[in-house]
């Protein structure tokens, strides 16, 4: 179990598993999001690795997409959501994400980077 | 626009469950038409995006999608069309020229500032999406009764 002590979730074709890195956590996303509403997932699971990174003042979350072979607009905005909750954190309890994408997959090279235009300075793409 | 090399013309009952295996067999005709893996992904994600609208917003049980290679010059245009109740129709002719103006990127990042804060279930951003993504020009046409296509040429 991870340090925030939530638990992978699976659905249709998406697995995501979050493990603890040396510093902070990892987010891994494996499989195909693209189903109908990927908010009934992503929604709680993001509200929850946002909490647990307020609470527990984990400095980054590694959200990792190199896995994710598809991911339709709807998980976009999901993303998006999660993205513009940090907007609304004081400073001291802001923390950072930072995308791992996957270059020989299209959709990761023109997608992920427009993530960082939400919130300058909250997102980071490796 | 000189006669298409090759096309495919899809044409399936408003089902999610068609959206995943139609977007796979679109992207491989265009990998094979016109040998440019990008581009395939790229189209294949767009079109995957209308169907969505199209299956989730459509009036009726008919959602029809065409896809035209030109290998020559290296152009696919692609079309989604579907039936759409009246309000369908004129919100999907509002976003449209709501996403058409303006810089793609900032409509693109607009449009998900807009999505993020939304509680209806929709996210309208498909076609910021697909504008800013693939680059392609995007098309809306809607009929007196109601049929929406949308069109993508990707040069």
């Amino acid at each position: 179990m991870n340090k925030l002590n939530i638990e992978p979730v699976q659905q249709d074709k998406i697995k995501i598993d979050i493990v603890d890195n040396a510093e902070g956590l990892t987010t891994k996303f494996v499989g195909d999001i693209d189903m109908e509403d990927p908010s009934i997932l992503l929604d709680p699971l993001f509200e929850k690795i946002h909490q647990g990174m307020v609470a527990k003042k984990v400095p980054f979350v590694v959200a990792d997409f190199q896995a994710l072979n598809f991911l339709n607009s709807s998980g976009i905005k999901a993303i998006a959501k999660w993205i513009m909750k940090l907007a609304m954190l004081p400073p001291d309890q802001k923390y950072q994400i930072r995308i791992a994408h996957n270059k020989a997959i299209t959709w990761q090279v023109t997608s992920l980077p427009t993530l960082t235009f939400l919130v300058p300075g909250a997102v980071k793409v490796e | 626009m000189p006669k298409p090399d090759g096309y495919i013309e899809i044409r399936f009952g408003p089902r999610w469950k068609y959206i995943s295996p139609a977007r796979v067999f679109i992207q491989n005709f265009i990998a094979i038409a016109l040998s440019d893996q990008t581009k395939a992904d790229s189209i294949a994600m767009a079109t995957s995006e209308l169907l969505e609208n199209a299956v989730k917003y459509g009036a009726s049980e008919d959602t029809h999608c065409i896809v035209q290679a030109y290998p020559e010059t290296g152009v696919i245009e692609a079309s989604v069309t579907n039936h759409a109740s009246a309000k369908g129709a004129q919100e999907v002719k509002e976003l449209y020229e709501r996403i058409m103006s303006g810089d793609p990127l900032e409509a693109y990042i607009a449009q998900m500032r807009e999505a993020a804060t939304r509680t209806d279930g929709k996210s309208q951003l498909g076609l910021a999406r697909i504008r800013y993504e693939t680059g392609a020009d995007v098309k809306l046409d809607v009929t007196p009764d109601n049929r929406v296509t949308i069109t993508i040429i990707v040069k």
